[in-house]
């Protein structure tokens, strides 16, 4: 009987084996971009020292010389929260709809809307194209956020998790008395939160990477988003300036890790629950 | 508790496309009353008690609460409580946000939702629990919140669906006696779903009956036990359930699988005045008293199994290919052997085959009721010949 615990905490830590494995995969492009954002052009060539080669933050530099950086991260920053806001009130919105209400028509509504899912970005980017042009929202932040404001994966996933709520939860509230909206504020959203950040995290790291999307949008420099001032570096007339280029990766990472740490706690608590308890 | 707290079902009707679940429902309420709707899985039970609710649509008829129509008024208006099977705990919230989350919404004022909870809390025992949240409760202390959660509302109708379902039968013999406890202290009217007879029988002041959405009895428990109104009933209540076998009334007496037994006058009168020949007689098991052998004027059949119970002893017997189920202190023979009983008169149950009604009870049956016969003398000379 006492070598139980014994035999289950070793087993547990031959575990750890792959799991640090995995970390390890995951972290090197990382650490990589993090060591070459601070090394020379040069120095990357035949030196794969630490920094045997010196420490320089002139990449850095380069970037801030010939780009508006604070201003592009805002820029990607405001896209991001926006697209990801709209999103999570459109899709919290249908989704209530969807599993709380009856109306003529429901299923097939509803699956009408997730088919939209299979159809690529490619058939509806010229659409697009041509009504953000004529509202004339060329070259700005509110031309890439607006054909984003719905999301039929997030309806999808929210409508699958308001489904798991018991519909008696709902039904005392409504015989309390109690309206839709502030039922909605107040039970169906507070027992969702894990699916709502983690939905919420896949439409902010959606937005922050897109690239194709603001490309056809964005014409001066001081409206470019992140993803667009990288390729600037790695697709330039003098060839890839790789170091450059990391650092612009560094600087790219660097609000979804700041975010990363502020959330973590909601975040860890979204992939470690499930289902509705007590 | 006044008369207006009435609840009324006139013809009520429940149809899903076009399947109907509940059909034509008559149904009186009265004010402050304790009403069990009691019935098999699937029989509409919880579906009438969600249209009290205004959970659920009306499609025929008319429900009226505190003698107003109110097929029309959603949920939140009609000044009604329910505890679900589940308890409907928000899962989020502590017990004090639990119970007190509709009174904040409604703006109750402060002092009076502070009374009116520790009122409650203290009631049901749950002061030490206000801070705890759902999952960190047991079974028996969730049921209490949802009991205290609609008690704070001070609502006119408490409606309960399987509340106790969820428990383990120890306390669900303590939740009983508290749930009758609570009603007596606040008396709402009442309405309570269950499946289970027992806890139909010790909580209610009147047990309504459902099968297959249709309305088999409402009457007293003791009543629903001993003058069961159909075989539907007389079957549902009791465990063992009542014997029924297959009777023919010819020539003032009774033919049962074969073997003839003339009845008590009284129930010679009731069977005569019915018109019907096609009868099914009706004897629970624990009124059966057996003996080894053949009776006179009783029936005859083969003891073929015996369950023990600890305090009492199951038999089977065999009587002309039915089984009859008699529940006994002693075992009077081995199996094999030929065992008796005879008719208790006090407790014998005569139902028509046809419609599955009872005929009557002989005291209960009085001359006046009769509509089959012609005159008074008629039926007394019946009396008096049989």
């Amino acid at each position: 009987m006492k070598t139980k615990p014994a035999v289950s905490v070793s087993r547990a830590s031959l575990w750890h084996i792959p799991l640090a494995f995995l970390v390890a995969m995951a972290l090197v492009p990382v650490l990589f971009a993090l060591l070459y954002s601070f090394k020379s052009l040069q120095s990357i060539y035949g030196d794969a020292g630490l920094f045997t080669s010196g420490f320089t933050l002139d990449n850095y530099r380069d970037i801030a010389r010939q780009l508006p950086i604070v201003q592009i991260t805002l820029n990607t920053l405001t896209v991001a929260v926006l697209v990801t806001a709209c999103k999570l009130l459109t899709s919290i919105l249908a989704a209530y709809a969807f599993v709380f209400t009856s109306f003529r028509g429901k299923t097939v509504l509803y699956f009408l809307l997730i088919s939209t899912i299979f159809i690529p970005f490619t058939v509806t980017m010229i659409p697009n194209y041509i009504t953000v042009s004529k509202l004339n929202l060329f070259d700005s932040v509110l031309g890439i956020v607006l054909p984003q404001l719905a999301d039929a994966t997030g309806i999808f996933l929210l409508r699958q998790t308001m489904r798991s709520i018991p519909k008696s939860l709902i039904e005392i509230a409504e015989l309390d008395g109690i309206s839709r909206m502030r039922t909605l504020r107040d039970i169906i959203l507070p027992i969702c939160r894990p699916s709502i950040v983690a939905t919420g995290i896949i439409f902010f790291i959606n937005s922050w990477n897109e690239y194709v999307w603001p490309t056809l949008i964005l014409r001066s420099k001081e409206n470019y988003t992140l993803s667009l001032a990288m390729q600037l570096f790695s697709s330039s007339e003098a060839g890839t300036e790789f170091t450059t280029v990391m650092a612009m990766a560094v600087i790219s990472m660097l609000i979804p890790v700041v975010l990363y740490l502020i959330f973590q706690r909601y975040i860890m608590s979204t992939f470690a629950s499930s289902g509705i308890k007590g | 508790m006044s008369d207006k707290n009435t609840i009324v079902f006139d013809h009520v009707e429940k149809t899903y496309q076009k399947n109907t679940v509940i059909r034509d429902l008559n149904l009186t309420i009265p004010a402050g009353q304790r009403l069990i709707l009691l019935g098999p899985s699937g029989c509409g039970k919880s579906t009438t008690l969600r249209m009290i609710a205004g959970l659920e649509e009306i499609t025929g008829g008319e429900l009226r609460m505190g003698g107003r129509r109110v097929n029309e008024v959603p949920s939140g208006k009609r000044d009604i409580a329910m505890v679900f099977q589940n308890y409907a705990l928000y899962p989020h919230m502590t017990v004090r946000e639990n119970i007190t989350y509709a009174l904040r919404v409604h703006k109750l004022d402060r002092a009076e939702l502070e009374t009116r909870l520790h009122s409650v809390l203290e009631i049901l025992g749950l002061e030490p629990y206000v801070q705890r949240k759902p999952r960190e409760l047991s079974g028996g202390q969730r049921q209490r919140v949802a009991l205290a959660r609609a008690l704070v509302k001070q609502s006119r109708y408490l409606l309960l669906d399987e509340p106790l379902s969820n428990l383990d039968a120890q306390l669900r013999v303590q939740a009983r006696k508290e749930l009758v406890k609570i009603h007596d202290l606040y008396q709402q009217t009442f309405v309570y779903v269950t499946h289970d007879q027992v806890e139909a029988m010790t909580v209610g002041q009147r047990v309504a009956l459902m099968n297959q959405g249709v309305l088999q009895m409402v009457d007293t428990p003791y009543r629903v036990y001993n003058r069961p109104a159909n075989i539907f009933t007389a079957k549902f209540i009791g465990s063992p359930s009542t014997n029924i076998l297959d009777a023919d009334w010819a020539d003032g007496v009774l033919h049962v699988q074969g073997q003839q037994i003339r009845l008590p006058d009284c129930w010679s009168w009731l069977a005569e005045r019915s018109g019907e020949h096609e009868l099914c007689l009706g004897i629970r098991p624990e009124h059966i008293r057996l003996q080894a052998g053949r009776a006179e004027n009783g029936l005859t059949g083969t003891l073929r199994y015996v369950e023990d119970y600890g305090n009492k002893r199951g038999i089977y017997v065999d009587v002309g290919g039915t089984e009859v189920v008699c529940m006994c202190d002693r075992v009077p023979c081995a199996p094999g052997e030929t065992v008796s009983f005879q008719l208790d008169s006090d407790h014998l149950h005569l139902f028509s085959r046809t419609t599955t009604n009872s005929l009557g009870y002989p005291d209960e049956v009085t001359e006046s009721d009769d509509t089959q016969w012609d005159s008074r003398e008629e039926l007394l000379s019946y009396g008096t010949s049989a």
